[in-house]
């Protein structure tokens, strides 16, 4: 059984129709990277995934751990194991990191120092969270409160955009541990959706499968060096010619990339 | 003192006085006034005094003739003429020149029958070099559901000393109260004042006022939670006489109901006076209203005076971020509200940050 299994998902923010009919499953311990163009509709995915305000599914229904979380609040499904690390992560004035962190970790086995020290955030557990942050303190304190949180499903939304080769280093390392990349595949607990537009990612953190999101439709999965080598080859061109087939034949369902 | 009645009293309101942090701190000194009855004042430090301010008057030529009403005019209100002519109730707290307590000085007003005015003068006089906290507490007895309090303060902070007043108001529904306070803070001493309302008060009407010498400082930090049809109409003015003088004004305010009017002045008269406000108000729903004014006034051009505020609603983007961690809606906003409260006090003892704290948390549990 999958551990996320999405069905003819269509969904729309903002009075637009932003995704189209989106097939998509991930098992458990793997890692998928999503590739696309701004606006393809990315972000709006891993919203609709974890149910942010905003985002809505018009039809369509999102299964996890055997359950359907279509209509479920957000706070329900970060409680039943969806994480996200957002792209823009907004400052809260007046709470600091270290409050949020107690307040969501799910027990006390773990050292938050250790974490802390991995992720070069100990100075910055007393501030309030993300406020006078750089991109790259943001990113890690994303992170860090990912590792806290311990979610089974991460969704990374373009974890290295803004972000230097020192901290996408630091960063993938953090991620290497969530994702217990040290074991054989078939004892990895945690899964992982990758948004990233350059694919540097990749180059520190192995996924298992890529999928290429363009105007809201799912073109297409296959191998992530294959795709990446494929995008960085020709750009997201071709992939929009094929979005255009598509809309005329008005298929919504899947193509080969 | 009546220790039988004391002890009676203490036990019976005990939750109203552990409210306010009465007799939950080891302290040097302890003042305890019931309507307008003295029912404690002891102090075990050398170098302190804490004594009733009509035993004061009788011992103390210089509290007769330089203190009393010297900072707050007696003809400056109603509430000022009443309570020239009433007996003086209330505390004289002294410290000597030199003397430097940690352990504060606690003090606690009871209104303790319903439909009465308390009236209330307090005069705390610093010698020079010296420093001291207090910690005072206002509140009702668990029976009284109405009536009236009027508090005259005033604050005289010597060369080089320095004062932490801390005062929890923790009022009814049908309270009015009415503060007036006067501060001279003196050639480089340091008045910090942290003040937090979090209960519903029909009435709060107060309006401090420090004047700070060459080298001084007046900080006033203040935290006001909003229910009901409370109708608070609260400040601070620091007038900067002295070269190189500063203040402080921070003000917050949370109200899901009612009016808060927030006023915060800061006058600069002298080069190298510094001044900075921030007055932020957090609105939780349409029937609540905050209005704020602040005020610089600059009349020499070598001062530096700014100020920050704003008026708002909890952001959905914070919200929905807290709640993509697992918290539920009231989770998170009870964290952004206790966080929007935190304004990071510094300078007075852990403890008596723990009781604000705590003060803040059974506020905001008791309300989101």
């Amino acid at each position: 059984m999958s551990l996320l299994d999405i069905k003819g998902l269509n969904v729309s923010a903002g009075g637009h129709e932003i995704l189209k009919g989106i097939d998509f499953s991930i098992e458990e311990g793997r890692t998928t990277v999503i590739f696309g163009p701004n606006g393809s509709g990315k972000s709006t995915l891993m919203g609709a995934i974890l149910g942010l305000p905003g985002i809505t599914v018009t039809s369509g229904t999102i299964v996890f751990k055997g359950r359907d979380i279509t209509d479920l609040p957000v706070h329900e499904r970060a409680r039943m194991g969806i994480g996200l690390a957002f792209q823009y992560p907004p400052a809260v004035k007046g709470v600091r990191l270290s409050t949020l962190l107690d307040n969501i970790k799910d027990n006390d086995n773990f050292d938050l120092h250790v974490y802390s020290e991995m992720l070069n955030m100990d100075q910055y557990l007393d501030r309030d969270i993300n406020l006078g942050f750089s991109g790259g303190e943001r990113k890690r304190s994303e992170i860090l409160q990912l590792m806290v949180q311990r979610p089974d499903l991460l969704l990374l939304d373009e974890p290295e955009s803004g972000v230097d080769i020192e901290n996408i280093s630091i960063i993938s390392k953090a991620l290497s541990l969530i994702l217990e990349k040290d074991k054989p595949l078939r004892k990895r607990r945690r899964s992982a959706i990758i948004i990233t537009h350059t694919g540097y990612i990749l180059d520190y953190i192995r996924a298992d499968t890529a999928c290429v999101i363009v105007g809201g439709y799912i073109l297409g999965c296959g191998s992530p060096s294959e795709i990446l080598a494929e995008i960085r080859e020709k750009g997201y061109s071709q992939c929009m010619e094929c979005y255009k087939d598509m809309v005329r034949g008005d298929t919504g369902g899947e193509q080969e990339t | 003192m009546e220790n039988k009645r004391l002890d009676e009293i203490i036990s019976n309101e005990n939750s109203r006085l552990e409210d306010i942090g009465y007799g939950g701190l080891p302290s040097c000194g302890n003042f305890l006034v019931m309507d307008a009855s003295v029912l404690e004042s002891m102090y075990a430090v050398d170098g302190l005094e804490v004594i009733p301010i009509f035993d004061a008057i009788e011992k103390y030529p210089r509290v007769r003739e330089k203190l009393y009403f010297n900072l707050v005019d007696k003809n400056k209100s109603e509430y000022t003429r009443l309570a020239s002519e009433a007996k003086p109730v209330g505390y004289y707290i002294r410290v000597e020149p030199g003397i430097k307590i940690d352990e504060p000085v606690q003090a606690a007003f009871m209104l303790g029958s319903t439909g009465s005015t308390q009236v209330i003068h307090n005069i705390i006089d610093l010698g020079q070099g010296s420093t001291l906290n207090i910690l005072n507490g206002c509140t009702t007895s668990c029976q009284v559901f109405q009536g009236r309090h009027i508090g005259i303060t005033e604050v005289y902070i010597a060369e080089g000393a320095s004062l932490s007043y801390t005062m929890l108001h923790n009022w009814g529904e049908n309270i009015e109260v009415y503060p007036v306070t006067g501060i001279r803070v003196d050639k480089d001493a340091r008045f910090v004042s942290n003040y937090a309302a979090m209960t519903s008060v029909k009435k709060l009407v107060a309006y401090p006022t420090a004047w700070v010498e060459a080298g001084g400082s007046a900080r006033f930090h203040s935290i006001i939670y909003s229910k009901n049809n409370s109708f608070f109409d609260m400040g601070a003015r620091a007038v900067l006489e002295g070269e190189d003088s500063g203040a402080e004004i921070i003000s917050r305010v949370v109200s899901e109901a009612g009016i808060v009017i927030s006023r915060q002045m800061i006058e600069g008269k002298r080069p190298g006076c510094k001044g900075h406000m921030e007055c932020s108000g957090l609105l939780l729903d349409e029937n609540a209203v905050i209005h704020t004014i602040p005020e610089l006034k600059g009349s020499h051009p070598d001062i530096n005076l700014s100020h920050e505020a704003a008026v708002g609603r909890i952001s959905s983007k914070e919200l929905s971020y807290l709640m993509s961690r697992g918290l539920t809606e009231e989770e998170a906003r009870s964290l952004i509200i206790r966080g929007f409260l935190d304004i990071g006090i510094e300078g007075i003892p852990p403890r008596i940050h723990d009781i604000i704290e705590d003060t803040i948390k059974k506020s905001v549990k008791g309300s989101v």
